[in-house]
């Protein structure tokens, strides 16, 4: 019972020393909500003006582009979740985009063993 | 004792079949200078009827250009679970694109078809690209492509 009680006790300090330490990384300091968030640097160092960078291929280009792929953007970013107004540039059917060999097993369609996982170089 | 000795025998006796029913295949796709961005390359295969049996490989993330990918695309619907954990990048003009896999044997000698669909962009969409029956006596025997495929070879 003693041993029991003991393990009890143990369990709800360890608990609420995390909680509380948990608690405490998540609240920011009492006046963050009120300063802009370009100066929200601890450092003192003067805050760099905000630049918002658009990532949307703005430029004419694909409009003179004739045949395959006419009207995609060039970019490498993941922009599976694009939200400008041409269907053609988003996910067609709103399919994700397929996990990367390495971070996922094959698909289990028989046409794999159960051994090593691909390799793969491009030479 | 017995009974660890029996326990051991018959793990063994479960792998070894395992182990014998796939095997290291390399496939190499080399492609031509063609004089434009990376291609996109889908890797399948077709059973004795014809009909798809499963991709192998998926060359390029991005799944908005998989329609491009004709015979792939119309065998799977675009499905992208179909090429999960089996994608890599996209693949430059003149380079070689290496990928081993554990492939089961009963591909082999068996009516399978290796397929592989091309496509850049700004240049025409060239569904089977590449087609070769898997056969044992076909391993390391490269094939031309129609297109974009200058040599493709799979050995194990």
């Amino acid at each position: 019972m003693r041993k029991t009680l003991a393990l009890l006790v143990a369990s709800t300090a360890l608990t609420a020393t995390l909680g509380f330490a948990a608690w405490s990384m998540t609240r920011g300091p009492a006046d963050a909500g009120s300063r802009p968030v370009a100066a929200l640097s601890e450092d003192g160092t003067p805050a760099l003006p905000l630049i918002l960078i658009s990532d949307d291929d703005d430029d004419d280009d694909d409009d003179n582009r004739k045949g395959f792929w006419r009207g995609h953007d060039d970019d490498d970013d993941d922009d599976c979740d694009d939200d400008d107004d041409d269907d053609e540039g988003g996910c067609r059917g709103g399919a994700r985009n397929p996990a990367p060999a390495g971070s996922k097993l094959p698909p289990q369609n028989g046409l794999f063993g159960t051994g090593a996982p691909p390799q793969v170089q491009v030479n | 004792m017995k009974s660890l000795l029996a326990a051991l025998a018959l793990t063994t006796a479960l792998t070894l079949p395992g182990l014998a029913a796939a095997r290291p295949v390399t496939l190499t796709t080399t492609l031509s200078s063609y004089g434009g961005d990376g291609a996109y390359l889908a890797l399948y295969v077709t059973d004795p009827s014809g009909a798809y049996a499963g991709s192998l490989w998926m060359a390029g993330h991005k799944s908005k250009y998989y329609e491009h990918l004709n015979d792939w695309y119309r065998a799977t619907g675009g499905d992208t679970a179909q090429v999960d954990g089996i994608t890599g990048a996209s693949v430059g003009a003149g380079r070689t694109l290496e990928i081993t896999l554990d492939l089961a044997d009963a591909l082999f000698d068996a009516g399978y078809t290796l397929h592989i669909d091309a496509a850049v962009e700004d240049m025409r969409d060239s569904p089977n690209e590449v087609a070769v029956p898997l056969t044992t006596a076909g391993a390391g025997t490269p094939v031309q492509g129609r297109r974009y495929v200058a040599s493709f070879a799979y050995d194990m």
